[in-house]
């Protein structure tokens, strides 16, 4: 009954549900054109992996444009606006950071150096993996489930570990024999990767708080 | 029909004016349109004023006694009085400045219900101090159920909006039911209406304000009540509403913007937090002690002018 009433939330629901499959698709073509250069060193595919994300990117910028104009149609009261659109907007730091790291090995032509591949990877790995967890906890957030307390604690302990995998392979590149412009290079791709886990674990914090908000 | 003008504006202004501390909040959030706001609170006012205005008119009538002319004395005096209290900024009470024109009148008849007055008088302290204290426990007894239920975001943001809606609709109510008697009392009073066409009158010509002129004054006001997260301002609307309800049980029209301080008042307590700034309470009480005595002053400084008459030398 109430379904008839409110289209426009409903709506905007289902828009979040759509802006998170088109966000995890961006981070799958990114974990494929980031591990094609990885694996073979040659980045085959990397361009038109490099692609893909943006498109998924690009896609999920429009559907949260669309989520933009529902609310202010004057749908959901100001505080549930607010605490949608800011969650939107510091969600989508992600996949800006994502397509900057692609595109950085591509403008800068960066050859990974096979000694900090296997670091890199699980930088990598871990970082997505608190991407998961915080697509899983911003649904834990619409369906409001128990779940979401637990996630956020797991977000913030990936980030502790991102951060000691990050110093890590500074600290190899650092010791290394290669070229010192080709080390600046890599030491800023790797402060970017590191922000993937960190952005990961603000946005948790936010979604926990817009939670307890909620608690009367 | 012409004496009937400055109750008649007296219940205008009040629409205008009072509106907005029930749809206020949710008209400035965008929750709600201003035209679908403005037709449920005065289909709500209207139906207020006709189905438990009487106790409120009774209570007024029997202040005093009136002679009609006084009775358009003491509508334009408290009008006159709640402009220039708005123009000074003050809470005013349009229930304020009414009993204080009937108490200027009444001085001039030397004849006064003083028991009455006294009961009177007694609500306008229980006012805030009773919507503080109900809307204590309507935060405590609503938390307690809002906090279990198992909704996510967007079904708790449809639960607030349809409950303010709802809350709205009987602060509308209640509001008809407990103001309708400052602006027709006085001439149920004076003989010159029944109670039926006193409410009826009354009603409509808050009804008249709501819809012609308190879009602005709900934007402004209820801009003040959304700094409230969503389920604060709706305890603060349903604690307003209760409590101008009970007043109406007890016949006595009070202040609805008084009520609406009082249960901001009774949230920050709840929360723990200060709402209300030391200066609001000061302007309360300024505004209750002024209120009345300006009414008064008014009304028997018009009524002596009326009489004046011109008596050439011989």
């Amino acid at each position: 009954m109430l379904k008839i009433f409110f289209k426009k939330q409903l709506q905007i629901e289902s828009l979040i549900y759509d802006y998170l499959d088109n966000l995890k698709m961006t981070e799958q073509h990114f974990s494929e054109a980031l591990n094609s250069c990885l694996k073979k060193g040659v980045c085959g595919d990397f361009d038109f992996l490099t692609k893909q994300t943006h498109k998924f990117e690009s896609k999920a910028d429009d559907i949260r444009e669309e989520i933009k104009a529902l609310m202010y149609g004057k749908a959901l009261i100001p505080e549930s606006r607010g605490d949608i659109m800011g969650l939107l907007e510091s969600i989508d730091e992600i996949p800006r950071i994502l397509e900057l790291i692609l595109n950085m090995i591509k403008t800068q032509k960066l050859v990974i150096p096979d000694f900090i591949v296997s670091d890199i990877k699980e930088l990598i790995e871990v970082s997505l993996d608190s991407c998961d967890l915080l697509f899983k906890q911003t649904s834990a957030l619409f369906k409001k489930s128990e779940e979401l307390r637990s996630l956020v604690s797991k977000i913030d302990y990936n980030e502790s570990h991102c951060d000691h995998i990050e110093r890590r392979i500074i600290t190899t590149i650092f010791d290394s024999d290669i070229d010192p412009f080709q080390k600046l290079q890599l030491k800023e791709m790797i402060i970017h990767m590191g922000e993937i886990s960190d952005q990961a674990d603000r946005v948790s914090k936010r979604i926990n708080i817009i939670s307890m908000k909620r608690h009367v | 029909m012409l004496s009937l003008l400055g109750g008649v504006f007296l219940g205008w202004s009040l629409g205008a004016n009072d509106a907005s501390n029930v749809f206020g909040s949710a008209v400035a959030s965008r929750m709600l349109k201003f035209w679908t706001a403005a037709v449920l609170a005065s289909v709500f006012v209207l139906l207020g004023a006709l189905l438990q205005g009487q106790a409120g008119i009774e209570t007024l009538k029997g202040l005093t006694q009136f002679t009609l002319e006084q009775a358009v004395v003491s509508s334009v005096a408290a009008a006159t009085t709640v402009t220039i209290m708005t123009i000074l900024g003050l809470p005013v009470s349009t229930s304020q400045a009414v009993v204080g024109a009937i108490l200027g009148i009444g001085i001039l008849n030397q004849q006064l219900n003083l028991a009455g007055l006294g009961k009177v008088v007694a609500c306008w302290f229980g006012t805030p101090v009773g919507a503080a204290v109900i809307a204590v426990i309507i935060y405590k007894v609503l938390a307690a159920f809002y906090n279990n239920l198992k909704i996510n975001l967007f079904q708790s943001d449809i639960l607030i909006r349809l409950l303010m809606i709802a809350a709205g609709s009987y602060g509308a109510y209640a509001l008809g039911a407990n103001n309708v008697a400052n602006v027709t009392a006085v001439f149920v009073g004076a003989g010159h209406l029944s109670v039926f066409s006193a409410a009826l009158i009354g009603g409509l010509s808050i009804g008249l304000g709501i819809l012609t002129l308190s879009k602005r004054v709900m934007e402004t006001v209820g801009k003040k009540l959304v700094r409230l997260d969503p389920f604060s301002a709706l305890v603060v609307l349903l604690a307003q509403s209760i409590t101008v309800h009970i007043y109406t049980f007890i016949g006595v029209p009070v202040s609805t913007s008084q009520a609406v301080i009082g249960a901001v008042l009774g949230v920050g307590i709840v929360k723990g937090i200060s709402t209300v700034s030391g200066r609001t309470l000061a302007n309360i009480l300024i505004a209750w002690l002024l209120t009345p005595a300006i009414a008064g002053f008014f009304a028997t400084a018009l009524d002596f002018v009326i009489h004046l008459q011109y008596v050439p030398h011989p």
